[in-house]
C-alpha cells in the first residue's frame, strides 16, 4: 500500500475534526471508508477478502445515508458550537497521535507507515469524540476509530476473517442506528443537539 | 459433536430464535410467548451448566466453542437472571406507556431487544475466539443501550447516550489491542485468535504487554472498572429495572470473563505477575472510587450501582490474586452477587410504585409502611453488603485469604479495609432503607410486588445454598479447574 493512500486517510480525518458542517464530516467519513474499500477490493486475493470489501462498502453507504438523513431532519437554528477552536482541536489531536505513536510499539502489521496512520486515526476519532459538543460528531469519532481499525485488519500479514470483519461492520451499523434513534429523541427532548445540554445524572 | 457442544448451540440458538419470533408474532401474543420461551431458555442454560460441573476437568476446547467451568457458571447465572427479567417485565411495563418507540410498537420492541440481549449474553462465555467475543460484546451495547433508554424520558436518553458513545469508544481501543495480538500469532489473522492460540503469540512480549492493556483498558469500559466507569451508574439507575438486573449481574461479570480468558492466555507471553497486578490495579481502584459513594444518600438504583461497581471491583481482585482460594471466592461472589443484586434491582418497580420519588431521592423507612417491601430490599442491601451468613461474607474472606496467600499483602489489607467501609456505608443504607423515618406515602396497590415476594423467597434459598457451597468449595475439583481455565 502507497504511503500517499495512508496519509490521505490520516488527512480526511484531520479534516473531519475540523470542520464545523455536519453534513462535510459525513461526506469525509464516507470518502475515507470508500477509499478504504478501493484498497480491500485492490489487496483482495480471494472471494471472502472481495465479500469483506463489499460488507465495508455496504456500511460505508448505509451511515452516510443514516447520518445525512439525521441531518436533514435535526436542523438547528443555530449551529452547536466546540468547545474548542478549530486550530486548537487540530493541535490537540496531532499532539494525542504523536504521542500514541511514541508510546505503542510496532503492532506488526505490514508497514510502519500503515500502522502511524491506524494509531493516527484512532487519535482522531477519539479526539472528535471528546472535543465537539454536536452529538453527531461524538458518533462520527466512534466511526473514525472503526475506519482505522479496519485499515489495520486490511494490514495484518494473515488478513483478518472474513467472519470477523463482517460482524465488526454489521456490528457498527447495529450501533449507528442505535444511535440515531437516540439522536432525534434527544433532539426532540431537548430542543438541540448539543451534548452540554446532557449533564442532568451527576453524583 | 458431543451432548455439550450441542446443548451449548442449543443455549444460544433458543433465545436468538424467539427473539426473531417475538418481532413478528401478532402484537397480543408477544408477552405471553416472551414468558413462554424464557423457562425453556434458563432450562437449557442450567442444564449446560450443570453438566460442565460434572465434569470439571473436562472442558470443550474448539475454534469457536468453549464449554468450561468459569463459562458454564456464568451460563446458568445469566440463564437464571434472565428469566427472572423476562418474568418480572409485565409489572414494569404496566406502570408507564412511555418509551423510544410507539405505544403500539413498545412491548415487541422491548421484548426483543431483551431476548437479543439475553441470546448475546448466554454466547459470550461459551465463545472460543477473543476475535468472536469482542464481536458479541460489541452487539451487546447496541440491544442493551435501546433498553437503557427504553422510558425515553430525558434522564434515560442522556444515559444510553453516555453508555453508548463510551462503550463504544472504549470497546475500539480494545479491538486495536486484539489487532496487535493477531498480528503475532503465527496461526494469523483476526480468526486465528482462539483462546488457546493467544498463548503462542510470537510479536515480543513488550507488544504482548502493550496490546494486553489496550485491551483490558477497552473491556474496562464495557465492565464498568474505576475509572472507566461513568456510564455505570447513570445507565443501572435510568434503565428499566429487569434490565438494570441483567446488566449489572449478567453483562459486567460476562465482559470480565472475556478479561479471564485474555489474562490467562497471555499469562506466559507477558508474564503471569504482570498480568495479574493489572487486573488488582483495576481492582482496587474500583473498590476504592466506589466505597465513598456507598456512605451517601442516594436514589436506591443508584445505590446499587455503586456497589456493582466494588463488587466487580472484588472479583477483578480475586482473579488477580489468581489462587485457587481467591478463584473459589470469585465463582461465589459472581453467582451471589448476581442473585442478591438482581433482586435488589427487581425491587426498584414496586418501590416507585410505592414511592414516586425513589427515582431521584433516597428512600427511607419503607419497612414502615411496605413491610414486604422492605423485607426484599433488606436481604438485598444485607446480602450486597456481606453480613452473615451472606455468601458474599464468605466470598470476600476466601478473596482476601487468596491475596495473602498469593504475597500480595498490601493489596489484600487494602481490599480488607475497604471492603469494611464499604459493610459500613451499606449497613447504614439498610438501616434507613428499612427502619428509618417513614414520609406520609400512599397505601394504593404496589405494582409488582407479589412476584417480587416471590423471588424474593427463591433468592434466599439460593443465598443460603451459595453459602455452604462457598463453605465446601475450596480444595474441590470445581476449583482446581477454575484454577487451569481452559489448558
Amino acid at each position: 500500500m502507497s504511503g500517499a493512500i495512508i496519509w490521505t486517510l490520516v488527512a480526511l480525518g484531520l479534516a473531519v475534526l475540523v470542520v464545523r458542517r455536519r453534513s462535510l464530516a459525513v461526506a469525509l467519513v464516507t470518502a475515507q471508508a470508500l477509499v478504504l474499500v478501493g484498497l480491500a477490493l485492490d489487496e483482495a486475493e480471494s472471494s471472502g477478502d472481495v465479500l469483506a470489501a463489499g460488507a465495508l462498502a455496504v456500511r460505508a453507504v448505509v451511515l452516510a445515508g443514516l447520518f445525512l438523513l439525521l441531518v436533514s431532519r435535526t436542523r438547528s437554528v443555530r449551529p452547536v458550537r466546540a468547545r474548542v477552536a478549530p486550530l486548537a482541536r487540530a493541535g490537540i489531536a496531532v499532539a494525542f497521535a504523536l504521542a500514541l505513536t511514541w508510546l505503542v510499539p510496532a503492532i506488526g502489521l505490514a508497514s510502519r507507515e500503515a500502522e502511524r496512520g491506524v494509531l493516527a486515526l484512532i487519535a482522531f476519532g477519539i479526539a472528535t469524540a471528546a472535543l465537539r459538543r454536536a452529538t453527531l460528531f461524538q458518533i462520527i469519532g466512534i466511526v473514525l476509530v472503526e475506519n482505522a481499525l479496519a485499515l489495520a485488519a486490511l494490514q495484518l500479514p494473515g488478513g483478518a476473517a472474513v467472519a470477523i470483519e463482517l460482524g465488526v461492520a454489521l456490528d457498527l451499523m447495529l450501533v449507528a442506528v442505535v444511535a440515531v434513534v437516540f439522536y432525534e429523541r434527544i433532539f426532540a427532548e431537548f430542543g438541540t443537539a448539543d451534548s452540554a445540554a446532557l449533564r442532568a445524572l451527576r453524583d | 459433536m458431543t451432548s455439550r457442544e450441542a446443548l451449548a448451540v442449543a443455549v444460544i440458538a433458543l433465545p436468538a430464535l424467539a427473539m426473531m419470533l417475538l418481532l413478528l408474532a401478532p402484537t397480543g401474543s408477544v408477552p405471553r410467548l416472551a414468558r413462554l420461551a424464557a423457562v425453556p431458555t434458563a432450562v437449557l442454560a442450567l442444564a449446560l451448566t450443570v453438566l460442565a460441573l460434572r465434569a470439571p476437568g473436562q472442558p470443550v476446547v474448539g475454534e469457536w466453542l468453549v464449554v468450561d467451568v468459569a463459562g458454564a457458571l456464568l451460563v446458568g447465572v445469566i440463564g437464571i437472571v434472565g428469566l427472572a427479567s423476562v418474568l418480572v417485565s409485565p409489572a414494569y411495563l404496566d406502570t408507564g406507556t412511555d418509551s423510544l418507540v410507539s405505544r403500539q410498537r413498545r412491548q415487541r420492541t422491548y421484548y426483543a431487544s431483551l431476548y437479543g440481549f439475553w441470546a448475546i449474553l448466554l454466547a459470550v462465555p461459551l465463545v472460543g475466539n477473543l476475535g468472536a467475543a469482542w464481536l458479541l460484546v460489541e452487539a451487546t451495547t447496541a440491544a442493551s443501550a435501546l433498553l437503557v433508554g427504553f422510558s425515553g424520558h430525558a434522564r434515560a436518553l442522556e444515559a444510553g447516550w453516555k453508555y453508548l458513545v463510551l462503550t463504544s469508544l472504549g470497546l475500539g481501543v480494545a479491538l486495536l489491542g486484539i489487532v496487535m495480538l493477531a498480528a503475532g500469532v503465527p496461526s494469523g489473522g483476526l480468526g486465528g485468535l482462539s483462546w488457546h492460540a493467544l498463548s503462542t503469540y510470537s510479536g515480543g512480549s513488550e507488544t504482548a504487554l502493550v496490546a494486553y492493556l489496550l485491551l483490558l483498558a477497552g473491556l474496562a469500559a464495557k465492565i464498568g472498572w474505576a475509572p472507566v466507569h461513568n456510564w455505570l451508574p447513570d445507565a443501572h439507575s435510568e434503565a428499566p429495572p429487569p434490565v438494570s438486573a441483567l446488566l449489572s449481574a449478567a453483562l459486567l461479570p460476562t465482559v470480565l470473563l472475556v478479561a479471564w480468558r485474555s489474562q490467562h492466555a497471555l499469562a506466559p507471553v507477558v508474564g503471569e505477575q504482570t498480568t495479574r497486578t493489572v487486573l488488582i490495579v483495576f481492582g482496587l481502584t474500583s473498590l476504592g472510587v466506589a466505597v465513598p459513594f456507598l456512605w451517601r444518600s442516594l436514589p436506591w438504583k443508584r445505590l446499587l450501582a455503586y456497589s456493582s461497581l466494588e463488587h466487580i471491583g472484588v472479583i477483578a481482585l480475586g482473579i488477580g490474586f489468581g489462587t485457587p482460594l481467591a478463584l473459589a471466592g470469585v465463582a461465589i461472589h459472581i453467582a451471589a452477587h448476581a442473585v442478591a443484586k438482581a433482586l435488589g434491582f427487581y425491587a426498584a418497580t414496586p418501590l416507585l410504585s410505592h414511592d414516586p420519588r425513589a427515582g431521584e431521592h433516597a428512600v427511607t423507612g419503607i419497612g414502615r409502611t411496605q413491610p414486604a417491601l422492605g423485607a426484599t430490599m433488606g436481604i438485598s442491601l444485607a446480602a450486597l453488603s456481606g453480613l452473615p451468613p451472606s455468601p458474599l461474607f464468605v466470598s470476600e474472606v476466601l478473596i482476601v485469604t487468596g491475596g495473602f496467600q498469593a504475597g500480595h499483602p498490601w493489596a489484600a489489607s487494602a481490599t480488607a479495609l475497604l471492603l469494611a467501609l464499604g459493610f459500613l456505608g451499606l449497613a447504614h443504607a439498610l438501616i434507613d432503607t428499612t427502619a428509618g423515618d417513614s414520609p406520609p406515602r400512599g397505601r394504593g396497590a404496589v405494582a409488582g410486588l407479589r412476584g417480587v415476594t416471590a423471588l424474593t423467597c427463591v433468592s434466599v434459598v439460593l443465598l443460603l445454598g451459595l453459602a455452604a457451597a462457598a463453605v465446601a468449595l475450596p480444595g474441590s475439583d470445581l476449583a482446581d479447574a477454575l484454577v487451569r481455565g481452559l489448558s
